[in-house]
């Protein structure tokens, strides 16, 4: 540890005068613009901005579409990932392959992987077989509500592997010896999951959570790639209402929707954090 | 301790090939495509959107003759997806560089330095990661334009140099570094950058990999930014951004293109595969 203040100008300087440049200067600013109207004058119009887009109706089906994909989309990654590295962990120290190649679509890019999903998915693809197959009749999954199908699959196959990779870091650092004693006792592979697995894992299991997420707010690209920049309604995300604004001019719009997003998203983590507290309380 | 490979170690090993293969298959079929005519695949891809109830697209595994058209004309005929390519590499390069330059040193100041604010600024690290893009989106754009810096491509690269969860995963590595490190190269009269660049960089090689690969894959597949950044500027474009409309014209050579935009990528992952892996479990992610 270096205690001498002088010493760590070189280091810390560049990254943080980037941090406040790009993020902290411009958004104490941009508060500014979300209480002003615009004009020439730029006179303040105190809250009447943000009245305006919370009763902008594309604004409100941003936002519920953005919460409900990762409402829907957060939990499911949480879940399938942690079944994944239990498997995984079950076969350590064999099974590189499946480790590596978990990971691997994270690092794909999504409009190179599309056209296959494209396929897939059409009215005469290879889902609609299998749905025809197991006696549903065909959907057409890329237009309307089941569009949101293929968005979560494409989703779920793009993060599960990082999210399996801290899962198994974590689950590598339980102690084998539980496992052999609980193994003796009779438990059965769930209970050995539900009692010793998961309560010695919930700090990397609610960092996981966090990271799930994080990224489940930021699904856009794939909706902008099948319906461009207003795709149906069903899948109008939030991400959309801000680049159509922007591209708009519509600053104070844009400016305001964030900052009420944002004030969601601290709410939401706020609430994770203190739940987490509780649980690790409540287990010690 | 090796526990007794029985029938549940072929079970766990059936469903994860399973899974595995439905992983992999997006990829497999890109490349197995992309060796069949153009003509052949301009015929196959106005197959799909038909409503028709009797129709289905014919599910092939592979071409029905082998040909390296689609290739010659990516490469040779026609530049449109080698210059968007192009400028994907480019910003690849000039982002990376920069992380490189900024990220570590200020992932150290982070952890292995005493001043005042230290416990503030790392949180401040934290917030900001926890904000998604539409949120900081707005304080870029501010910058931006304050700076007379958009429809340029530096209103791309600039915010990512800065990426604040490349700053969180090196920081939660370096702090598990023993504190013994530093005072013994002190005590061999290392200075402060010598000791960081001989001894805590080649260290921390593991999530350093990490990161690199992490951050091309987010370079590799910028979207939100230029459609936001550069909508002046068709030239700048990268290929994240315009293949898919490449991929709408059935122009007969997408599976190609696609196979060009996968392979950096990777080539990339094979080359890191084991720094991700090692690195994101050595840091301490909690």
């Amino acid at each position: 540890m270096y205690t001498r203040k002088r010493l760590v100008l070189p280091f810390l300087l560049p990254g943080l005068l980037g941090i406040v440049l790009f993020y902290v200067l411009p958004f104490f600013s941009g508060v500014w613009y979300s209480v002003t109207d615009g004009s020439y004058k730029n006179a303040f119009v105190g809250l009447q901005n943000y009245v305006n887009v919370w009763n902008n109706s594309m604004f409100r089906l941003g936002l519920t579409n953005t919460l409900l994909l990762s409402l829907i989309c957060a939990p499911l990654l949480w879940i399938s990932s942690f079944f994944v590295s239990l498997l995984l962990n079950r076969i350590r120290p064999a099974g590189s392959f499946f480790r590596s190649s978990v990971l691997l679509p994270y690092l794909m890019p999504s409009s190179a992987v599309l056209i296959i999903w494209l396929l897939w998915f059409d009215y005469g693809g290879i889902v609609n077989r299998l749905c025809v197959a197991l006696g549903l009749g065909r959907v057409n999954w890329l237009d309307g509500a089941p569009l949101r199908v293929p968005i979560i699959l494409m989703f779920l196959w793009k993060n599960l592997g990082f999210c399996v990779i801290i899962f198994m870091a974590a689950l590598q650092a339980v102690p084998e010896p539980l496992y052999e004693y609980a193994s003796l006792e009779g438990a059965s592979f769930r209970q050995q999951a539900v009692h010793i697995t998961l309560p010695l894992i919930i700090p990397s299991a609610f960092l996981v959570f966090i990271l799930a997420w994080i990224n489940a707010f930021k699904i856009f690209k794939e909706v902008y790639f099948i319906g461009g920049a207003y795709p149906a309604e069903s899948v109008y995300t939030l991400q959309h209402y801000m680049n159509n604004m922007y591209n708009k001019l519509n600053y104070q719009n844009v400016t305001t929707a964030a900052y009420s997003f944002a004030v969601i998203v601290f709410a939401i983590f706020g609430l994770l954090f203190f739940i987490q507290n509780r649980a690790q309380r409540g287990l010690n | 301790m090796m526990r007794k490979r029985g029938l549940g170690f072929a079970l766990t090993c059936g469903i994860l090939g399973v899974m595995a293969v439905l992983i992999l298959w997006p990829m497999i079929q890109t490349f197995l495509y992309s060796f069949s005519s153009i003509a052949d695949m301009k015929a196959y891809m106005k197959t799909r959107n038909n409503f028709d109830e009797s129709v289905w697209i014919d599910s092939r595994l592979s071409p029905r003759m082998f040909s390296l058209s689609q290739y010659y004309q990516i490469l040779i005929t026609d530049n449109t997806v080698l210059r968007l390519f192009c400028n994907s590499v480019m910003y690849a390069v000039l982002i990376l560089l920069g992380q490189a330059v900024i990220i570590p040193a200020f992932a150290f100041a982070l952890c292995k330095f005493r001043y005042p604010g230290k416990n503030l600024l790392f949180f401040m690290v934290i917030m900001l990661m926890l904000l998604p893009f539409q949120v900081t989106m707005v304080p870029n754009v501010l910058t931006l334009r304050g700076l007379g810096l958009t429809d340029t491509l530096w209103s791309i690269v600039l915010p990512m140099w800065f990426t604040p969860f490349y700053i969180f995963l090196i920081r939660q590595f370096m702090v598990g570094l023993p504190g013994e490190l530093i005072e013994a190269s002190s005590i061999d009269g290392a200075g402060v950058i010598k000791t960081y660049v001989m001894i805590i960089l080649p260290v921390c090689r593991p999530i350093l990999g990490a990161a690199v690969a992490l951050s091309f894959a987010d370079c590799w597949n910028l979207v939100e930014q230029p459609l936001a950044y550069l909508t002046q500027r068709q030239d700048l474009q990268p290929l994240s951004t315009m293949f898919n409309q490449i991929a709408a014209e059935n122009t007969g050579f997408e599976f190609a293109g696609a196979a060009l935009y996968i392979l950096p990528a990777l080539f990339v992952y094979m080359f890191f595969q084991s720094d991700i892996l090692s690195g994101l479990q050595l840091s301490e992610l909690k």
